[in-house]
């Protein structure tokens, strides 16, 4: 209970700093914006694009606003403080986590609503569905993204270091993301893609935390 | 550091002294379990640095140079934190603000704060730990009178409890009252060691210039 109270008071924390400041989601927001826009110019703005239009730009919204988890603390000058509380270091990484889930969702709804008007998507028609797809792949993107915030906090260079590392690790969440939102606008089999990301899901909420501990105990 | 060497029994304050570079802020930081030793050891209240580091930061409140503070949140908010955070998501906030002096600005945002309130934000973080050990790590920069008076009743509240004060700082004539015992680094190593009372003022004013 304990943890979760402290999991929970870092989640508000964040989520505060971040509604005053709006520096992530100002920042991930354009960035998917321009994708969105970029793209549809590009391949066309038919309805069966919009899958992967949305997942490439919520992918490259997501390398932006990732690194600022936990580079916020260091800013603030508060990481070592944060740090020197007492509890495992878990708690920090699922607070984070939530944070990071619900920006991304933000994020997420808004793009999807932008690709109704963009590109005639139904996505009313679709919305249960898409939400389903959209917890899978936001939870396999926030999970990895925490770890990685973490791991490159202290790197120089993390701004080229955050896209090599995130971009292949959380492909499987954004390939099959992209198939079962096509199958879903299209009406087609998603064949294995979703047992794809739900397994994806689990092994990084397993792993991940544990690699957070250990990434931190070397801050 | 190399040869430091002491032990701080409860109810005592330790004054460190020492040039810049000496190894204060280290010291203080090893005992907070934020830097571990790469040699040697050492433990807090029976618990070992290293392998029951998270049990030597129940006991522990570090007090460094920085508040340690988030600047888009309010004095309250980053109180109530903290407290959360320390497991204690039913303390008195409103109360602490009242004993540090902060309820006038409570709700403000930090960063409006001026570096003295700042301190008083972050000296009332570690006190409501109530910790065991307390570590002050240059504790006077930026506070006012009262501010400092405020740094003597925590050391006092800490030490009446049964815990134990480090006070790193190198205004050390501030703390020579309630101060039991001195150390004195130069380049990371000891070079005065021993109860203030066997030491004169010439011998302390050497100390904090890392002369023996």
């Amino acid at each position: 209970m304990n943890g979760f109270l402290r999991a929970a008071a870092v989640a508000r924390k964040d989520l505060r700093v971040e509604w005053r400041g709006r520096q992530t989601i100002t920042a991930t927001g354009m960035v998917a914006l321009l994708m969105i826009l970029l793209l549809g110019f590009v391949v066309g703005s038919e309805p069966a694009r919009a899958a992967a239009i949305l997942w490439v730009a919520m992918g490259f919204a997501a390398v932006l606003g990732i690194p600022r988890v936990t580079q916020g603390e260091v800013d603030q000058q508060a990481l070592e403080t944060l740090l020197l509380y007492p509890g495992s270091r878990e708690h920090l990484f699922w607070g984070k986590c939530a944070a990071l889930t619900v920006m991304l969702s933000a994020l997420l709804v808004a793009l999807l609503v932008l690709l109704g008007v963009l590109f005639g998507v139904d996505v009313w028609d679709h919305g249960g569905a898409l939400v389903g797809v959209g917890v899978l792949g936001i939870v396999g993107l926030s999970v990895i993204g925490t770890l990685l915030a973490a791991l490159v906090l202290h790197v120089r260079g993390r701004e080229l270091l955050m896209p090599l590392l995130l971009l292949p690790l959380a492909l499987p969440v954004v390939l099959g993301c992209v198939r079962l939102t096509e199958a879903i606008l299209t009406g087609t089999a998603a064949g294995l893609w979703p047992a794809v990301l739900v397994s994806f899901d689990v092994v990084s909420v397993l792993v991940c935390p544990i690699l957070f501990e250990v990434v931190m105990d070397e801050v | 550091m190399r040869d430091v060497t002491f032990v701080l029994p409860p109810h005592s304050v330790l004054l460190v002294v020492g040039p810049n570079a000496s190894g204060k802020t280290t010291l203080l930081r090893l005992l907070a379990t934020a830097l571990r030793p790469t040699d040697g050891g050492g433990s807090v209240f029976g618990h070992d640095l290293v392998r029951d580091a998270d049990a030597v930061r129940v006991l522990t409140a570090f007090v460094g140079t920085s508040a340690g503070a988030y600047d888009l949140l309010t004095v309250r908010e980053n109180l109530a934190f903290a407290a959360a955070m320390r497991g204690r998501p039913d303390a008195p906030v409103a109360t602490w603000l009242d004993r540090v002096g902060l309820t006038p600005v409570a709700d403000d945002p930090v960063r409006v704060l001026s570096s003295g309130m700042k301190r008083r934000l972050a000296l009332a973080q570690a006190w409501l730990a109530a910790p065991r050990l307390l570590l002050l790590d240059e504790p006077y920069g930026g506070l006012d009178r009262d501010g400092v008076a405020l740094v003597a009743e925590m050391t006092e509240d800490t030490t009446r409890r049964g815990g134990s004060v480090v006070i790193a700082t190198h205004e050390w004539e501030r703390v020579m009252s309630e101060a039991d015992a001195v150390l004195a680094l130069a380049a990371g190593q000891p070079v005065e060691v021993g109860p203030v009372a066997q030491l004169t003022a010439a011998d302390l004013a050497a100390a904090a210039g890392g002369r023996r």
